[in-house]
């Protein structure tokens, strides 16, 4: 019994280096934004009320508030800024400005907490006041940005460390966080591919012509993509194979490296053949976050030996990066 | 599946009332934490495609059409998203309410169309064998409305 406590505290705080956390920050940083950039000319027309939009924020926050409540939306931060005599364009202005602000800071760690607090909560309340509008990317970068707020910040690679001289915390505590996130990763992926898989479209490559050429992800031509009609099957059962196994192959040593390959790869793909390059970066980021730095060390800790026994043969001196 | 749908229900609070305080927490939780959905996107089928097109009825009889418009190309994905939970709406009004905005932000550019009928329909895909054999996606109407958004004109006395 003691031994199983030991091993699942072993597993849920094992020691881990804060790369993984320089890795969340930058890329979340990188992705808030592109996002900040790409939707800066239809802001004003996702985000506004009555009359002014293309939905109503009024409408979207009014079915929100059925759900609940208490969920942040931006009819908080407009009715604020209203006390203060600002009008609503002004108010939505400077709710892009900040969140744009905020991502240029967790950019280069810079008041990292903050930022991502702050970060946080605008793109929560954008997502939710866009409730009629939002899709998988949304909900990713919120997964992503509520990590990141709790996580122990600052990394060692940030501003706040390297100028402002906060101290890194404890490896344990990012070992946990780092966990968390992987463990969260592995839901996602297994049930993805699960619920694929129940269904024949994935089998028989139907879904993948019906992804790849439904309006606007039909990127490439319908006629370029029949011509390569037979591998439609091989693509679909790939994706469901890579997402179902992915919480079997990602933990193993020998499996890791490629797991996390076919999935950057089929992320990238996503990207440049359907558009949807924000839900691609965004995914890449966390599954780079979560795998891809113990990836480097495991690398680096496997051809350590390797490197010593030809450097020693050669008469050169080894020096692995630590 | 259906018995592991209800069990995530009973844990996350929906068999409890709205306006309970630890249901309303739990669904800030799950909304802060961006866990309020399930992954099972594109899965296990690809959905339909949905299109609304707006018929732009002129002052002088001419007739054009249109459709929801934005700048980049990261919002379009949204207005699909949009178009595709409008299909699944199953109250009416508010159905029709949504398509009314969406046809004034068409009208508020076009000060000169005096009637706008919004038409929304599904794009039937071919499948790859029948696209080979050269069928291409159609239109079907699912519904359709008429918008004026003059000013009602004064009684004549």
């Amino acid at each position: 019994m003691q031994s199983l406590l030991q091993r699942a505290v072993n597993f849920l705080f094992p020691g881990v280096a804060d790369r993984w956390l320089t890795v969340l920050r930058c890329g979340l940083g990188f992705q808030l934004t592109l996002y900040c950039v790409s939707s800066w000319s239809d802001w004003q027309l996702l985000y506004s009320s009555s009359g002014n939009g293309l939905i109503s924020r009024d409408l979207a926050e009014a079915i929100l508030s059925v759900e609940s409540a208490l969920v942040p939306r931006l009819g908080w931060v407009v009715t604020a800024g209203e006390q203060l005599g600002l009008s609503e364009p002004v108010i939505l202005q400077l709710t892009w400005l900040f969140l744009l602000c905020a991502g240029l800071c967790l950019l280069f760690g810079a008041f990292s907490r903050t930022a991502a607090i702050v970060a946080w909560f605008l793109y929560l309340c954008a997502v939710k006041s866009g409730v009629l509008t939002s899709y998988g990317m949304d909900n990713f970068t919120i997964i992503g940005l509520f990590y990141l707020m709790v996580a122990p910040l600052p990394d060692r690679f940030s501003f706040d460390v390297i100028v402002r001289k906060l101290p890194v915390r404890d490896e344990r505590l990012h070992g946990f966080h780092c966990r968390v996130l992987q463990i969260h990763l592995c839901l996602i992926y297994f049930f993805g591919g699960l619920t694929k898989a129940l269904g024949p479209a994935w089998w028989n490559g139907e879904s993948m012509w019906r992804a790849l050429t439904r309006s606007p992800f039909n990127v490439i031509s319908p006629d370029f993509l029949a011509s390569w009609g037979s591998a439609l099957p091989l693509l679909g059962i790939g994706v469901c194979f890579l997402e179902t196994g992915y919480p079997f192959f990602i933990w193993s040593r020998r499996t890791r490296a490629i797991w996390l390959a076919g999935i950057l790869v089929m992320h990238v793909a996503i990207g440049l053949t359907m558009g949807l390059y924000l839900f691609g970066l965004i995914m890449i980021i966390l599954n780079l976050a979560a795998f891809g730095p113990d990836l480097r060390t495991r690398v680096v800790a496997t051809a350590e030996p390797l490197i010593v026994q030809v450097g020693s043969k050669n008469l050169i001196r080894s020096t692995p990066d630590r | 599946m259906e018995k592991g749908e209800a069990l995530a229900g009973t844990v996350l609070g929906y068999g409890w009332p709205a306006g309970n305080l630890a249901r309303q927490a739990l669904e800030l939780y799950t909304h802060s934490a961006g866990i309020e959905t399930g992954y099972g996107f594109f899965a296990p089928n690809v959905p339909d495609n949905y299109k609304l097109v707006f018929e732009l009825h002129y002052r002088d009889g001419r007739v054009a059409h249109a459709l929801p418009t934005v700048s980049d190309a990261a919002t379009g994905v949204r207005i699909v998203n949009l178009l595709d939970r409008l299909a699944e709406i199953e109250h009416p009004p508010l159905r029709e309410l949504m398509v009314r905005m969406l046809a004034y932000s068409v009208w508020r550019e076009q000060a000169d169309v005096i009637e706008i009928r919004a038409i929304f329909g599904f794009v039937s895909l071919p499948t790859l064998e029948a696209f080979t054999l050269g069928e291409r996606e159609s239109y079907q109407t699912m519904f359709a409305y008429d918008f004026s958004f003059l000013p009602a004109e004064p009684e004549q006395p």
